[in-house]
């Protein structure tokens, strides 16, 4: 019957012979053709993200093998969460999160609606320049603000300073707001302010570029529309930019958590690695690298990372909740 | 309610001129129609007019005063937008109340002319819903809402009705009619689609590269065009034009070279008959003999394009006259065609 079959349909497939790969009906080619991806993010993806949670219940001296892993359940998580350093490297991330992140989106918004509104022909040099610190070497912006930083001869200190010495019959007039002594900004109350407007500097062209994107798709007609219902500047800002603006600004404070919660290069370089004195500049990111790579806990520090995974997707989960939904 | 009147309105982007020193008065409460093809400069002339754009030479009044540079809040007009323009994150009572409340209105006042509005265009039942609920219909009426609740002295509407299907777009037109009838406010409409402006339209103003072409009520546009321009624009299909250096056409029209020595000729396909009995209004028909090139069926009627002296013409007839092919005959009421000067402009007889 099977004969009689292949035999009376003429568009059956000729008999398998030629190139393997070409060979119509081949299953596997297929696969074959998507198995870089599958590869590459199974060994450098998945599997690194999977074994850390697997490390992260177990106690593990990465030297003596993998055999010497030893399973201690939740322990890791309640050592991470007793440990003062980790609760002060947590506080520390959160400020500078807080410090860094609000400026950023608060400048970022009225710098994107400006550009958007004043420059034409220069527009694009204009947003280059703010972009530029967000490209360059994070060592190199780290190296110049603490040389910019520095107690005795810094820029900044050198400013404050002059305007804090600043006399109009032999008086300090500005005495009162600005510094007439040097400061050491490598004190603990100082240290997070520091590594805070590095990274507000460093970021805030990001999120105008994103602004600015999103600036662009509002259609004119909106504002027009608000024009002749009476809207003034500020009014046609708040009432028809700023809420055009929210699926953008979702995606931007999400980036930002993301990012903050996860600084690591900037405190690094800026503390010469130790977090500052009495820890004040130690994030969770670095807690974690010295937990690690100083300390060879790697079961502690896995679930250091697990912990700041859970919190980055609640403060998700919460940022969808304020700014998320369309209006479209 | 308030005139508007344009004095030598211009307007140009640079060296390029877009509106070219335009006059026209428009009465209390009239409904006029702004109507030219695209680039014709019809837009930026309402775009002046309301503010949105500044003006380059002339002026412009409302009422007794002069506008020129009022802010369009103070000109006291009220546009709806081709694309609406609501605001997507506002409800439809938020729509239509926020420029109550950038006017400074009291919020009890505001309640009560915002439902009003509503209840007029039969928007009660979504005054809590966002525009993205909303079917094109629903949003052209909050966007007409949005107008009429400050009772505006002019209403200017930018092509409302282009982003709507053929069936909404005749509802629509009617709707637009009634609330100009119950409202008697002064309207100025741009549109390049006729039907819109024959409809709706008590004058329509013809535009074409930044200049009026004629100004009339429908009829007059229709039956009485200025220039070969307006009635090649006005009527679908486009009113046949042929070059009378041809003495066959001249004899078939019966066209006398006289002392206003015409050009061309004009002849609407709607006036050129398959039988002679058709043709009313005169005693004996004229005639020309064509070749039937194709035909296009319309639902009722049918479009027949023809060859005649080289040139081409189109007939619509009704639909049933399917057969027609080969040459046929062409019968045709003499006082119904237009003839046009080397400037192309008509000829009145």
């Amino acid at each position: 019957m099977n004969s009689i079959t292949s035999q009376s349909v003429p568009h059956k497939a000729p008999a398998k012979k030629g190139n393997f790969w070409l060979r119509k009906g081949n299953k596997i080619a297929p696969y074959f053709f998507i198995s870089p991806f599958f590869i590459i993010f199974g060994v450098f993806g998945l599997f690194p993200l999977l074994f850390s949670l697997y490390l992260s219940f177990h106690y593990w001296e990465p030297a003596a093998g993998l055999a010497a892993m030893e399973w201690v359940g939740l322990e890791n998580y309640i050592f991470a969460f007793q440990d003062d350093w980790f609760q002060k490297s947590i506080y520390n991330t959160g400020v500078i999160a807080l410090k860094s992140g609000i400026p950023q989106h608060a400048l970022a918004i009225p710098l994107a609606f400006f550009i958007h509104t004043s420059f034409t022909r220069w527009r694009n040099t204009v947003i280059g320049v703010y972009f530029i610190p967000y490209i360059t070497s994070t060592v190199a912006i780290s190296l110049v603000f603490t040389t910019l930083f520095s107690r005795d001869f810094g820029m900044v200190n050198q400013v404050l300073t002059s305007l804090g010495n600043f006399t109009i019959a032999d008086m300090k007039v500005l005495s009162w707001i600005f510094p007439v002594e040097n400061i050491d900004w490598t004190r603990p109350e100082y240290t997070k302010d520091m590594i805070s407007f590095v990274v507000f500097w460093r970021y805030v062209g990001w999120n105008t570029v994103l602004y600015l994107s999103a600036l662009q798709t509002i259609p004119r007609d909106l504002y027009e529309a608000a024009i002749i219902d009476g809207a003034n500047r500020y009014q046609q800002f708040r009432y028809v930019t700023l809420p055009m603006l929210k699926p953008m600004a979702f995606f931007a404070v999400t980036l930002t958590i993301i990012g903050n919660l996860q600084l690591f290069e900037e405190p690094f370089i800026i503390t010469g690695g130790t977090g500052g004195i009495d820890q004040a500049g130690k994030t969770a990111a670095m807690h974690m690298y010295i937990t690690a790579f100083v300390e060879s806990d790697f079961g502690t520090a896995s679930a250091i990372s697990w912990i700041l995974f859970m919190i980055i997707a609640g403060l998700t989960w919460l940022n969808h909740k304020v700014l998320g939904g369309s209006n479209h | 309610m308030a005139s508007v009147q344009f004095s030598n309105l211009a307007k140009s982007y640079g060296d390029t001129p877009i509106v070219k020193e335009i006059n026209l008065d428009i009465d209390h409460g009239e409904f006029i129609v702004l109507l030219g093809p695209s680039g014709c400069g019809k837009s930026t002339t309402l775009r002046m007019l309301a503010g949105l754009e500044s003006i380059s030479g002339g002026d412009i009044y409302i009422g007794e005063e002069l506008v020129n540079d009022l802010h369009p809040i103070e000109r006291n007009i009220a546009m709806v937008f081709q694309s609406y323009a609501l605001y997507p994150h506002m409800t439809v009572e938020q729509n239509i109340g926020f420029s109550l409340e950038n006017l400074k209105v009291e919020k009890a006042e505001r309640i009560k002319l915002v439902t009003n509005v509503a209840e007029m265009l039969e928007l009660t039942p979504l005054l809590d819903r966002k525009p993205k609920d909303l079917s094109g219909g629903q949003r052209q009426r909050v966007a007409m809402g949005r107008a009429m609740v400050r009772s505006p002295e002019v209403f200017l509407f930018d092509e409302p009705l282009s982003n709507l299907d053929a069936k909404l777009r005749g509802q629509m037109r009617k709707e637009i009619k009634a609330m100009h009838k119950k409202v008697q406010t002064t309207v100025i409409y741009v549109t390049h689609d006729q039907v819109e402006a024959m409809t709706l339209a008590d004058r329509i103003v013809i535009l074409n590269e930044g200049k009026i072409e004629q100004i009339g009520t429908p009829k007059q546009i229709f039956d009485q065009p200025k220039n070969t321009f307006v009635a090649k624009f006005i009527g679908a299909p486009a009113m046949n034009i042929f070059n009378l250096s041809n003495p066959k056409i001249q004899h078939d029209f019966g066209v006398s070279m006289g002392e206003h020595n015409p050009v061309l000729l004009g002849i609407r396909p709607q006036y050129l008959y398959l039988n002679e009995n058709e043709v009313k209004g005169v005693e004996k028909a004229a005639f020309v003999d064509v070749e039937v090139i194709s035909s296009e069926l319309l639902g009722a009627s049918r479009h027949i394009k023809c060859k005649y002296q080289d040139q081409t013409l189109v007939v619509e007839t009704a639909s049933h006259d399917a057969t027609v092919k080969g040459i046929v005959r062409l019968y045709f009421n003499n006082t119904q065609i237009h003839l046009f000067d080397e400037n192309n402009n008509t000829i009145t007889h």
